[in-house]
């Protein structure tokens, strides 16, 4: 399957990627939410059945990990990109000593499937049940089979599937099943990263490097100053000196992470990530920039391409425009929506 | 148009956009109630949902906030839903709607 195929299904119809590389680890006891207002960059303002999207950072600020803090009574799921499941409860435990808390790595006993896409919210409710529309996003339920998590990382609709292992074969069967009424595709993980870009999603897994802190990546709506985490004291100390942002891409011409980007004769930032957009025809990027000059609607260079910034995201997600109340996928053809690309 | 024509042209592009930035952040701030520092305010941030929190009666006041401020009145929900994503879509919006500089 391709990556063209697999995006164009994302961006107007439903795909489903195994989330092998979604770390998911289960606190139980009433322990759970001291031990993770002592982590969270942000505030845990969540209570059941409600998801926090926030961080781990190291003692430096970096992001190590984009993370889901999913409440569940007393007991918290943990869905994590960028770390492993034990290197989450590594990082977790000494925090913890002094806490009734347990530590459940559900990476053997259990499976994640990603349903995404514009229509996926159908697809689900053929799933599941109907009600699923009103799942509100940050929101999570335990059906039947799986626990359903309400997140996205890509624009469209986006629903984590928490399977249990020896269900995932059946959930899979009805996937197949239903999901030839919604021309559901099967999606790889590069596929999700070149998605990720052209939203501008930050990917814990790709765009992480050392030195970077959420503030140079746009990420401050993830943390709530004037809290004891880890990494407080240096993004505090960080924000008085802050000089670069990151800064969306776009070239007729292949991207080079790592290369420089000049404004003018001045090399004013480097390429952090890119790769190609079947979507838009030409290649997307995240870049980190001089923050005097970080803005959109800029012409820059780097190397013999000519790369111009743009506004966050890319593309006109259409699942910012398809109402469950008002749309579904048979009547697509012929409801109308903006444009894909965004230029 | 020349090299130093262009930088010029740039330059004054980022000028424009800062000083929007600025005065949509102070809008979020003083007529949203955000409680947000004005660094805080990345441009690329997503204003709702899980963002910085906005929601429908906050979008009901970005949208007369725009007309006091810029003199802007939008109508069609596409384009206030695309405009409403960021900070850096609003300067869009406002930049498609300014005349000529």
């Amino acid at each position: 399957m391709s990556v063209e195929r697999e995006l164009h299904a994302l961006r107007t119809a439903t795909t489903v990627t195994p989330g092998d590389h979604v770390a998911r680890v289960k606190l139980v006891g009433v322990g759970a939410a001291d031990l993770l207002e002592r982590v969270s960059p942000r505030a845990l303002f969540v209570r059941t059945g409600k998801m926090s999207h926030t961080l781990l950072l190291d003692e430096a600020a970096r992001p190590l990990a984009d993370v889901y803090l999913c409440c569940d009574e007393d007991d918290f799921f943990i869905l994590a990109e960028g770390l492993t499941a034990a290197d989450v409860v590594a990082y977790l435990r000494p925090h913890a000593t002094d806490l009734e808390v347990t530590f459940e790595d559900l990476t053997e006993s259990h499976a994640v499937l990603s349903l995404g896409g514009p229509y996926a919210w159908e697809l689900l409710g053929e799933l599941t049940t109907p009600d699923v529309i009103g799942l509100p996003y940050l929101g999570f339920f335990h059906a039947e089979a799986f626990t359903c998590f309400r997140g996205g990382k890509t624009g469209e609709y986006g629903y984590d599937l928490l399977v249990e292992r020896d269900r995932l074969a059946g959930v899979r069967a009805q996937l197949a099943d239903i999901g030839t009424r919604f021309d559901l595709v099967e999606s790889t993980l590069a596929t999700q990263d070149v998605a990720q870009l052209e939203a501008f999603f930050w990917n814990a897994r790709r765009q992480s490097p050392v030195g970077l802190t959420p503030i140079e990546l746009q990420l401050q709506w993830r943390v709530t100053y004037g809290r004891a985490f880890p990494g407080a004291a240096a993004l505090a100390e960080r924000r008085q000196t802050a000089h670069r942002r990151a800064v969306l891409l776009a070239s007729a011409t292949a991207l080079e992470p790592g290369a420089p980007l000049r404004f003018g004769d001045r090399t004013i930032g480097t390429v952090l990530d890119a790769a190609f957009s079947p979507t838009r025809g030409d290649w997307v990027g995240m870049g980190i920039v001089e923050r005097a000059v970080a803005h959109s609607g800029l012409e820059l260079a780097s190397g013999a391409a000519a790369v111009h910034t743009l506004s966050a995201p890319s593309i006109n997600n259409r699942s910012l425009h398809v109402d469950p109340q008002r749309h579904c996928f048979a009547t697509r053809a012929t409801d109308v929506f903006p444009p894909l690309v965004r230029r | 148009m020349s090299e130093t024509t262009d930088l010029a042209e740039m330059t004054r592009r980022v000028a424009q956009r800062e000083e929007l930035l600025g005065r949509l952040r102070k809008i979020l701030i003083e007529h949203l109630q955000l409680r947000r520092e004005v660094d805080e305010l990345d441009p690329d941030a997503p204003l709702f949902g899980s963002g910085f929190g906005l929601d429908s009666l906050d979008a009901v006041e970005l949208v007369v906030c725009l007309e006091t401020e810029f003199g802007l009145r939008v109508n069609d929900p596409t384009v206030l839903r695309q405009s409403f994503r960021s900070l850096n879509t609003m300067i869009d919006l406002v930049l498609g709607h300014a005349g000529p500089a």
